[in-house]
């Protein structure tokens, strides 16, 4: 699965999932809300039914008068009377803080229930009655809907997933084709460029051509093509792509690519300052080295003004190029580390420059850094360090 | 009958024997158990309608003071049977102690037992 194609379906799967989710959530809570209700009901119901028989207790004893006057007990059920005054008379507990404006409230899995008397039987204007709460049936509920829940859960997300899929394959199959064509595509150059490289160098070295300057355009030309066919070459197999981590020397490979972009330096009429620190070492695939160091010179010089300043610098902590040209915008910065996009359309190239670079250091976790303002040196630092 | 109530009445006091009680006595039970008068069931009337001891004062100590048929806390029919009460003469200190040494007597909360 590509990677837009991955962020595209995670974000629809997030968005789609987390407010179905959510509905349902609140729809469990209402349903739970009215049935925890209703249960409550019923207990409440059953106190109120044991209030009124205490009140007819005490009136009875109120009216008898008997001593002494036997208050009335049940299992698993305590009461208290308190007089107007809401003081404690009589009863089988003694609850030091009552919420007097409640018919009914709950209290540490208790529930209380208030009953107003009138008259006042044996001096009682409140009877207080209590009982633990029965959580069997609340812990059903509870239970049901959990398992409700985890089958809806389970079903809309087969079901985002498999819209999501849906929805993705045009995307899907755009790219696939676009991959094709540039397979075939780099496949097709391969041959051609290979072919124009190794006759520029026979013209140059046996046949002495007069044509210097042109035939040194030429194969700027090709060596650009041939890049091109690297980079495309690269992006393409990246991922199955098996790596050789050596230890590499740095210092010689970069000494290697500035005189593979010599050509293209000469061109330009470039500056260049070489700051490369000998024998500077590194555990890294080789191609992956030189796809990094490639983009990064290629980009530098590109983007060059003519008769530009290159500073090249390697040393055992970093490597750092710095170029005199343009420069970037701030807020374009991040945006140009995406592939196909390019700051300056002035220049040719796919934009896939620096989605490159940004590929190599997040394989190896190198730390990069672009800073840039218009009319700046744009400088670019990779810090071989996690 | 009569006479045995009261004698229970009066031996129940004077176990108790403090100032209050023997005014209650003196002042109240004499005359209630002489003309048979149920004092029970005028405290019992009391507590049903004002609940607490404090209340019950405020509405028996004025009606002892200026005692009418009107201001009376039992029904009418009651005084068809029973005569109506007499202005105590008491001063406000005896008749505070002996309304509350009445009230000490039926106190709910000495009568109230678990099973």
């Amino acid at each position: 699965m590509l990677r837009s194609e991955k962020r595209s379906l995670f974000r629809f799967l997030t968005i789609y999932l987390s407010s179905t989710f959510l509905l349902f959530f609140l729809a469990v809570f209402i349903f739970y809300t009215l049935q925890k209700q209703e249960i409550l009901g019923q207990q409440k119901s059953e106190l109120s039914s044991k209030a009124h028989t205490i009140e007819q207790t005490l009136r009875k004893l109120h009216n008898t008068f008997e001593s002494p006057l036997v208050y009335p007990t049940y299992v698993n059920t305590n009461s208290a009377i308190y007089n107007l005054d809401k003081e404690f008379i009589f009863g089988t507990f003694h609850p030091q803080k009552i919420q007097w404006h409640k018919s009914i409230y709950f209290e540490k899995n208790k529930l209380f229930y208030l009953h107003k008397l009138k008259p006042y039987y044996l001096g009682a204007s409140y009877l207080i009655v209590t009982q633990p709460i029965n959580r069997e049936p609340l812990n059903k509920l509870i239970q049901n809907l959990a398992l409700f829940l985890l089958m809806v859960m389970s079903f809309f997300t087969l079901l985002a997933i498999f819209l999501g899929k849906l929805f993705t394959a045009p995307m899907k199959d755009s790219i696939k084709q676009m991959n094709r064509f540039i397979e075939d595509t780099t496949h097709e150059l391969n041959t051609p460029i290979s072919t124009i490289l190794t006759n520029i160098e026979l013209l140059e070295t046996i046949y002495n051509c007069q044509g210097k300057q042109e035939m040194g355009r030429i194969q700027v030309a090709s060596q650009t093509l041939s890049r091109l066919y690297e980079d495309l070459t690269y992006l393409k197999f990246s991922h199955n792509y098996h790596r050789e981590l050596v230890l590499l020397n740095l210092s010689e490979l970069l000494k290697e690519r500035l005189e593979f972009f010599s050509t293209l330096i000469e061109a330009k009429e470039l500056n260049l300052e070489e700051k490369i620190n000998p024998n500077v070492v590194l555990k890294i695939d080789k191609n992956d080295a030189i796809r990094l160091m490639d983009n990064i010179l290629s980009n530098a010089i590109k983007y060059n003004k003519k008769r530009g300043t290159l500073i090249v610098s390697l040393t055992p902590k970093s490597l750092e190029i710095q170029n005199s040209g343009l420069g970037i915008k701030e807020e374009n910065i991040s945006l140009i580390q995406k592939r196909f996009i390019r700051d300056n359309q002035s220049e040719g190239g796919f934009g896939i420059g620096l989605d490159i670079i940004k590929q190599v250091v997040k394989r190896y976790e190198f730390n990069f850094t672009l800073t840039s303002s218009p009319n700046q040196m744009t400088k670019v630092t990779i810090l071989w360090e996690k | 009958m009569g006479k045995i109530t009261f004698l229970l009445l009066l031996f129940s006091f004077t176990l108790r024997a403090d100032k209050p009680f023997i005014q209650v006595q003196k002042n109240c039970l004499t005359c209630h158990t002489e003309q048979k008068i149920p004092s029970e069931l005028i405290y019992r009337r009391y507590l049903m309608q004002y609940s607490t001891n404090e209340r019950i004062k405020q509405q028996l100590i004025p009606f002892l003071k200026n005692p009418t048929k009107k201001t009376s806390i039992m029904p009418k029919q009651f005084f068809l049977k029973f005569p109506e009460k007499k202005v105590l003469d008491l001063n406000e200190t005896e008749l505070q102690e002996s309304v509350n040494a009445y009230l000490d007597y039926f106190d709910i909360k000495k009568r109230l037992k678990m099973q």
